[in-house]
């Protein structure tokens, strides 16, 4: 839940990267660390485990500038994919103002990709919340692998598999390369604010 | 396609997956790899890349293994812990006393028990966080399957003289119901004349008689009547102890009239931000909202009187 200080015009927010396990999401957020290095503002930390998968979750926190006249600070998270991780995946959704969800694009991984949204569905239930609701961006990634001769499955059947109903912004990328990785956080911030400006003009 | 480019990309899709983490796609892929080079006949190397493909398929069952071997719980470094208490208590209060509690609860959520363990019996010394405190031990040691352990340390509450008598009945009435549902064979002492017990105070004495959880939404399966087999589905507006009250739109008007103050609802599934649970409940009040956005909507409140 969004952090508002009145008196030092200050706005925090949280972005919850969710996916399978293995679809990229700690790649996101390490090319994020990379690449946005003024905006970065402390280390990023992840708890990860055998074969680099994340247990618990990564973080990295942020400063976005001016927003609405409020300095807007964002922490990014990820989630632990792997099925077995769901209470810990649950604990670090709680709260979230907005949420990445990062799709696998190989065509070996989409019943990973529907299970997933699937669980992302029922976690915000559980918070009172929905997908239908919550500020929520999805990416396509790992589209570089087509180069590699490796199937992928195509944009439209991603579309019509995860995005026919939430018809949410989505974004082709390539976390490794960093392809998409700003656009995706920028529409989820973009999404996150709007959302969060309503939610303030209504309790005013 | 012939045999080497199928050959070459079933190789490549399982060197791929693998580099990824993806040791059952892998494997996959390799087995397929594998089996082609069976089933035909004549090629040249046959032996050496079946020998590479078994190679290949050992190496990745290990991996594969050794991630489905990783509990599911393991122990952060110190430092990550300090992170988890500041990123993870959601405490309403800045008081803290408050904070110290919602900091040791998130560290158990997150399976940190030892750590939890001892924050929580640091907090003993707090009359106002000491119940609390002495449940969620309660609840770190069942977390932990160590049952036996709350049982001793509940003996040592016994003779402590930090807990009042009805706190000690209360504790014991809470552990008694954890040890029960996990077959746990021990006795525990009542609290008699000659216990030790500190002087009741109004602050330090309150106990919820109900324990229920924080319950954000709820499903009403109609098992009988005009509806039978069809499910409600509701967010739950506010919640006082065992009292849901519900908002439901004047739309769904046919199924309001059936829900008529007093009706026991026996098919109740409970959502909670930790748990999904089943149970029923009572409807204890129904009110038409006269003003405000939700103006024709009803006010359904539900008492809990059963949960698994």
């Amino acid at each position: 839940m969004a952090v508002f200080n009145v008196r030092n015009r200050e706005i925090e927010c949280k972005i919850v990267y969710y996916g399978p396990g293995r679809c990229g999401k700690t790649t996101n957020l390490e090319h994020i660390y990379r690449s946005f290095k003024k905006q970065v503002s402390g280390q990023m930390v992840s708890i990860d485990t055998e074969g680099d998968r994340t247990l618990f979750f990564d973080f990295l926190p942020m400063g976005v500038g001016k927003v609405m006249g409020c300095d807007v600070r964002l922490q990014l998270y990820t989630v632990p994919g792997q099925v077995k991780y769901s209470s810990t995946r649950r604990l670090v959704l709680k709260g979230a103002d907005g949420i990445v969800f990062v799709a696998d694009s190989l065509a070996v991984r989409r019943e990973k990709n529907m299970l997933s949204l699937k669980d992302l569905h029922n976690n915000l239930k559980s918070y009172s919340s929905s997908v239908f609701k919550v500020p929520l961006v999805m990416q396509y990634n790992k589209r570089d692998l087509e180069a590699q001769g490796i199937p992928l499955m195509s944009v439209a059947q991603m579309e019509k598999d995860l995005n026919s109903q939430l018809k949410v912004p989505a974004f082709e990328a390539s976390a490794l390369t960093g392809r998409g990785v700003g656009l995706t956080l920028k529409e989820c911030l973009k999404r996150t604010l709007k959302s969060l400006q309503k939610e303030l003009r209504l309790s005013e | 396609m012939n045999l080497k480019s199928r050959l070459t990309g079933l190789l490549r899709e399982g060197e791929i997956y693998g580099s990824q983490g993806l040791f059952q796609e892998s494997l996959q892929k390799y087995r397929e790899a594998r089996q082609l080079i069976q089933e035909t006949s004549g090629i040249k190397n046959r032996d050496s890349l079946l020998a590479v493909l078994s190679r290949k398929i050992n190496t990745f069952e290990e991996a594969a293994q050794k991630v489905d071997q990783t509990p599911a719980e393991a122990q952060m470094s110190a430092q990550q812990q300090d992170l988890v208490k500041k990123l993870f208590a959601y405490s309403p209060d800045q008081d803290p006393d408050s904070i110290a509690l919602e900091g040791a609860l998130a560290l158990a959520k997150f399976g940190q028990f030892k750590r939890a363990l001892a924050e929580f019996r640091e907090m003993l010394s707090k009359e106002s966080l000491r119940l609390q405190a002495a449940k969620n031990i309660i609840r770190c040691h069942m977390a932990m399957s160590d049952g036996q352990e709350a049982v001793v340390e509940y003996g040592q509450w016994m003779q402590s003289g930090l807990f009042s008598r009805r706190q000690l009945e209360h504790l014991r009435a809470f552990l008694h119901n954890l040890v029960e549902k996990k077959g746990i064979d021990a006795t525990l002492p009542q609290p008699s004349e000659d216990t030790p017990t500190a002087e009741p105070t109004v602050a330090a004495d309150e106990i919820d008689e109900e324990e229920i959880l924080d319950i954000s939404s709820i499903v009403i399966h109609f098992d009988s009547g005009p509806y039978s087999g069809k499910q409600l589905e509701l967010d739950v507006s506010f919640q006082t102890g065992n009292v849901i009250s519900l908002l439901i739109s004047s739309h769904e008007k046919e199924i309001i009239d059936n829900l008529t103050v007093g009706v026991k609802l026996e098919n109740l599934q409970f959502f909670s931000p930790i748990a999904i649970f089943r149970g029923s409940g009572v409807i204890s009040a129904k009110n038409k909202i006269d003003a405000g956005p939700k103006q024709g909507d009803y006010s359904l409140d539900i008492k809990i009187i059963g949960a698994e």
